[in-house]
């Protein structure tokens, strides 16, 4: 029987429903205050809106999978977990611009909350979908307003800059990721992820096999862009660094997550039958672990030399973009596990690590590094903080970095690929180096003024969730491990519905 | 109380985690109070546990830590009856201290370091002993390790104690690569941790004689590290650098008696080996006369006590060695008590005296201060094993359980051990109380913080041989449905009176050397020269190790150098400048051209399509 709209039960996209009219509201409330109206609440009610679609979205756990209009929108488990990380992600973002963008600094305050908001609605699709058109709208409604909110600080030459060369450099991605999407429909005819399951493979099959690489190929590409893996990574560090410091938090952090989600679904759900026909071992595999290894290696070497904590960090998380893609190259057991986990480490320490330099951007009104000099004299708690989360960046035990890391290697190991183990390691020691730089700056540098840094409660109580989730996820990795072994991974493979087949 | 006894290690690591907090704002008295409270509710809770806990295997709680595969490692908590008479001696000798070191401590700049550090060690030695675990006992092994080295060098700036706290480290290091081993050799060899499934698995026969010899051997050399015995000895007599109430706790109560507890906790392995068995006897035996020869000539009261110690160590390994399972534990409950107070007596002669440690140059201080005096009588005479002091039980104990088992020489050993004790124990007392006052100045008071802890100790010295005569309730409490025999039944009669009057002879002996002086010490001296000359250098096995072993290593390491500045240094620097020309390289790429951006992307797409090409066609 076909289903009518009305048939659906639409309380299951609550958490969507939310974000999209929190956004709606702000933005009709921002034409309707008066110019010089403080909007600073704007922020509050953003993060409320998140905590409310957090909540919404973690009451569903448990539940069966459900679809609506022919897997355009899912909720199974992956969709839930990876949703539940991006809206702590983006309610960590709102916490840190709540304090930390100011007044006088950003005129369009207003842009900025309900813009945020959007970018997390399309974040939040990317996540939940089955067909590579929702997923795409979910992609670029990400794409554009981070364009927009990392050129926010519209009066500042570096904002400009990144922001510019973002649109370009995301444009560029966006056609490839379209691209390869048209190469998709052509051999397919549909846009439904697991109709194109089934007639990818008769494509391949009946002499089109080097059509069907080609698209997986040309999506990868874009996918690079989007997740920050070399060489597809040359934005990353100077839109970093331009950005205003809670936007590159965003970026690095949720947007990563999200692309996460979506490369996952495409390509688990998609071309799952390459590894089954072994050619995904003989082709695929062999060049995402390239990439990936080139990650790792461009990132840690590039982060050697640089004097911005944010341009370092930057590098830093191309450098977590390579070890999050071993997983997915060789297709382990414990893929979904050790991704997510690595995910959710990688957003607890890189929120922390962000939050301290915003404060000492705000502190010495630069991001260079030195500022860092004699932090633990100004601020010891701080200091500590921070060398909890350079620490797990840099995969030290025990730190929430270094089990995620280690469920990489023991991914990498259990499925004998030594070479990309080697590199992990080798480049994790090179790591080391500029992260202790900074503890050598915060604990054996003298401090550029004695007066102590005072950390106000907002930035705070960021330091502390970031302590909590980093040291908790390192002390007891069983709980979070288990309760990710739990969930449902493979309900995201199977469809609920034959579906409509494409027109 | 019981099944929530994991909180008991947790209090003194809040404490110590205040302490740290609070850092130097606080006064000492807050700081004290801290460290005190926090301990004195642990060994409260301690004394809770151990009237409810059960016999055999007693209660076991565990939380999943980490899965590997199939292999779960967990972190949790055992108490049987062992672990709960260990809580409370750790719980009950820190309290003491920490109560003690209020006095002795007064004025030190560092003084609430010191709680935190007391307070750290405290957390680990008590998390040690509930361990349920061998990798968690090894983490928490480690752990009082650390503590004991931050407390031997606790006065930094002096030479000797940072060179004493490094010695301490790296010789119990070289036990603790030994019980590494021991701790993977068992977990390979039966596919677990716990301590119950090693032993149950040793018990079961699924693990060959030989390996089980070879893993008791390796955790026996870890005792012998952190133990302080024969070869690994040397490192106990310098710690006494350390402040002496850390003497007290760490270096004669608790963390050096771990060793001896290990063995105890792991007993049914050595069982199974007669190897392990005889070599835990004959090195037991061994130390304890070896280091109570050494302890007849030392002029350092401290020192004198930290051979003691090792000699008294080597008596509860002996039992143990000999099957005196409970033989050995009760010793170590004893010398927890009487070694403690013995070594606080020591601490309050030394800040009575002015922090003057060599006891030619005390003497008289009896009249002075009779308290102290009465106090540290009642240890040496527990000590040397008089009735109705517990060491006379416990010791009498230990001496039985060599004579049941048939080995003969190993009581021979450890009768003569015990006439040492007394002498040098009593040579000891009298040089310090009797005579007349030898040193320059005049001593000044001992305040009654430092005083009571003391009493407390002195009152256990005296009562704790009750636990087990007579009726030997101790040992049927502790083997109770552990299937380890309880007891060896009753002594012969003249046991009790050979021990008692060779430990007479060797206080007479004392007493007529330094008090009726009509035996004259200078005569013996001069009669064999070599032999005091080799006793006073400690058989010259510091000098023996600085030969045999450093001098061959300073040798390798004038080759390794060499080796290192042209061979490995030349990779690294190879190395580094690899690294640093893949980040220059990466570095002029980002040239902000988003021009070369896009151009980069390209290459990579080119390259992908010539790695798919590639791919597909190879």
């Amino acid at each position: 029987m076909e289903k009518v709209l009305l048939d659906y039960d639409w309380t299951v996209m609550a958490p969507e429903i939310i974000i999209a009219a929190a956004a709606a509201l702000l933005s009709l409330a921002d034409l309707f205050l008066r110019e010089n109206t403080d909007r600073r609440f704007f922020s509050w009610f953003s993060l409320a809106a998140v905590i409310a679609a957090i909540f919404f979205t973690v009451s569903r756990f448990g539940q069966q999978p459900y679809e609506i209009l022919g897997d355009t929108y899912r909720v199974d488990d992956f969709a839930l977990a990876f949703k539940t990380a991006v809206l702590s992600g983006v309610g960590l973002v709102f916490l840190l611009s709540a304090w930390g963008v100011r007044q006088e600094e950003i005129r369009f305050r207003g842009e900025y909350d309900y813009l945020l908001l959007a970018a997390a609605l399309g974040a939040m699709i990317m996540t939940s979908s089955a067909d590579l058109i929702t997923l795409f709208v979910g992609l670029e409604l990400l794409s554009i307003s981070s364009y927009i909110l990392a050129g926010i600080h519209r009066e500042r030459y570096a904002s400009n800059e990144a922001a510019w060369k973002y649109v370009v450099q995301g444009g560029v991605a966006s056609a490839f990721i379209l691209y390869g999407m048209s190469f998709v429909y052509g051999l397919t005819g549909s846009t439904n992820l697991y109709t194109i399951q089934q007639r990818l493979v008769e494509a391949y099959q009946t002499g089109y096999d080097a059509f069907v690489l080609l698209s997986l190929f040309l999506m990868l590409l874009g996918f690079g862009f989007k997740i920050a893996s070399a060489p597809f990574h040359m934005w990353v560090p100077d839109v970093y660094q331009g950005a205003p410091t809670p936007v590159t938090s965003f970026l690095a952090v949720v947007s990563k997550t999200a692309a996460f989600a979506l490369v996952l679904r495409i390509v688990l759900v998609g071309y799952i039958f390459l590894y089954q026909m072994q050619i995904w071992q003989q082709v695929v595999e062999p060049v995402l672990l390239v990439l990936a290894g080139l990650s790792m290696v461009i990132g840690n070497t590039a982060a050697l030399h640089q004097t911005d904590t944010k341009r370092l960090l930057a590098y830093s998380s191309v450098a977590h973009a390579g070890y999050l893609l071993v997983p997915l190259s060789t297709l382990g057991a414990v893929l979904f596990e050790s991704t997510f986990y690595y995910l959710i480490a990688y957003l607890v320490m890189t929120m922390g690590a962000f939050t301290v330099a915003a404060l000492l951007e705000r502190e010495a009104g630069h991001g260079n590094i030195s500022g860092f000099a004699g932090l633990s004299r100004r601020s010891p708690g701080t200091a500590a903080a921070m060398t909890v989360f350079l620490l797990s960046l840099a995969g030290i035990p025990v730190t929430a970095g270094f089990f995620g890391k280690f469920y990489i290697l023991m991914n990498a190991l259990s499925t004998q690929h030594f070479w990309i183990a080697g590199i992990m390691v080798g480049t994790t020691v090179i790591s080391y180096y500029y992260y202790f730089g900074i503890i050598r700056q915060m604990y054996f540098r003298p401090p550029a003024s004695k007066d102590r840094m005072r950390v106000p409660m907002v930035p705070a109580l960021l330091l502390v969730i970031g302590i909590l989730g980093t040291v908790g996820l390192g002390v007891v990795p069983e709980w979070a491990v288990h309760w990710i072994g739990d969930l449902q991974w493979m309900s995201a493979l199977t469809p609920l519905n034959a579906g409509p087949p494409g027109p | 109380m019981l099944a929530n006894a994991w909180v008991i290690p947790l209090l003194p690591l809040a404490a110590f985690v205040l302490l740290l907090a609070g850092g130097r704002r606080w006064k000492e008295g807050v700081a004290a109070w801290v460290g005190s409270i926090a301990v004195l509710a642990a060994c409260v809770w301690s004394l809770g546990v151990l009237a409810v806990v059960p016999g055999g295997t007693g209660r076991k709680m565990e939380i999943p830590w980490l899965s590997l595969g199939d292999t779960v490692i967990t972190m949790g908590m055992e108490v049987n009856r062992l672990n709960a008479l260990m809580l409370l001696i750790v719980s009950l000798v820190s309290f003491l201290v920490h109560v003690y070191s209020r006095g002795y401590m007064r004025g030190d700049e560092r003084f609430s370091v010191f709680y935190a550090y007391l307070a750290l060690f405290t957390f680990s030695m008590l998390g040690l002993v509930i361990s349920p675990n061998l990798l968690q006992f090894y983490i928490f092994w480690e752990l009082v390790g650390v503590c004991s080295f931050l407390l031997i060098g606790y006065w930094y700036y002096k030479p000797e104690a940072k060179a004493a706290a490094k010695k301490a480290f790296i010789l119990t290091r070289i036990g603790d690569v030994g019980l590494f081993i021991a701790v993977i050799l068992a977990f390979w060899h039966t596919g677990t941790l716990e301590i119950s499934g090693v032993i149950q698995a040793v018990q079961d026969g699924k693990v060959e004689a030989g390996i089980v010899t070879l893993i008791a051997l390796l955790i026996f050399a870890g005792a012998v590290g952190k133990s302080g015995q024969f070869p690994l000895h040397t490192w106990l007599p310098d710690a006494m650098e350390g402040p002496t109430p850390v003497s007290a706790l760490i270096h004669a109560a608790t963390m050096v008696a771990a060793g001896v507890y290990l063995v105890a906790r792991t007993f049914p392995l050595f069982e199974a080996s007669p190897v392990a068995m005889d070599t835990v006897a004959y090195v037991g035996a061994f130390t304890a006369l070896f280091a109570a020869s050494i302890g007849l000539v030392q002029n350092d009261i401290k020192r004198v006590l930290a051979y003691s110690t090792v000699s008294q160590l080597g008596y509860m390994m002996l039992a143990l060695g000999s099957a005196g399972y409970t033989a050995g534990v009760f010793h170590l409950m004893t010398h927890a008590f009487f070694k403690a107070l013995l070594f606080l007596g020591a601490g309050a002669v030394i800040v009575a005296l002015h922090h003057e440690q060599d006891i030619r140059r005390m003497g008289g201080l009896w009249n002075r201060h009779k308290g102290a005096g009465v106090l540290f009588l009642i240890g040496c005479l527990a000590i040397s094993g008089i009735p109705p002091f517990s060491g006379f039980f416990s010791k009498e104990e230990v001496l039985l359980s060599a004579w049941q088992d048939g080995r003969w020489g190993v009581f021979a050993v450890g009768v003569l051990a015990s006439f040492f004790t007394a002498f040098y124990m009593f040579r000891l007392f009298f040089l310090v109380f009797a005579g007349e006052y030898r040193g320059k100045g005049q001593p000044g008071p001992v305040s009654s913080g430092m005083m009571w802890p003391m009493g407390v100790l002195a009152a256990l010295a005296l009562l704790a041989g009750f636990a087990e005569f007579p009726g030997g309730w101790l040992s049927h409490w502790l083997t109770e449905e552990t299937g380890i025999p309880a007891g060896h039944g009753s002594a012969p009669v003249w046991l009790p009176l050979l021990t008692v009057s060779i430990a007479a002879a060797g206080i007479a002996l004392a007493w007529g050397m330094y008090v009726k002086q009509s035996v004259s010490p200078e005569q013996w001296r001069a009669r064999a020269p070599w032999g005091y000359r080799v006793l006073l250098h400690k058989y010259y096995v510091d000098e023996g190790y600085a030969a045999v072993i450093a001098l061959p290593y300073k040798g390798l390491s004038i080759f390794l150098r060499g080796f290192d500045r042209y061979v490995v240094e030349g990779l690294v620097r190879l190395a580094t400048a690899a690294v640093q020309t893949a980040a220059r390289v990466s570095t002029r790429l980002q040239n902000g051209q988003v021009q070369t951006y896009a151009l980069i992307s390209v290459i990579g797409l080119v390259l992908l399509m010539i790695g798919l090409a590639a791919g597909r066609l190879f």
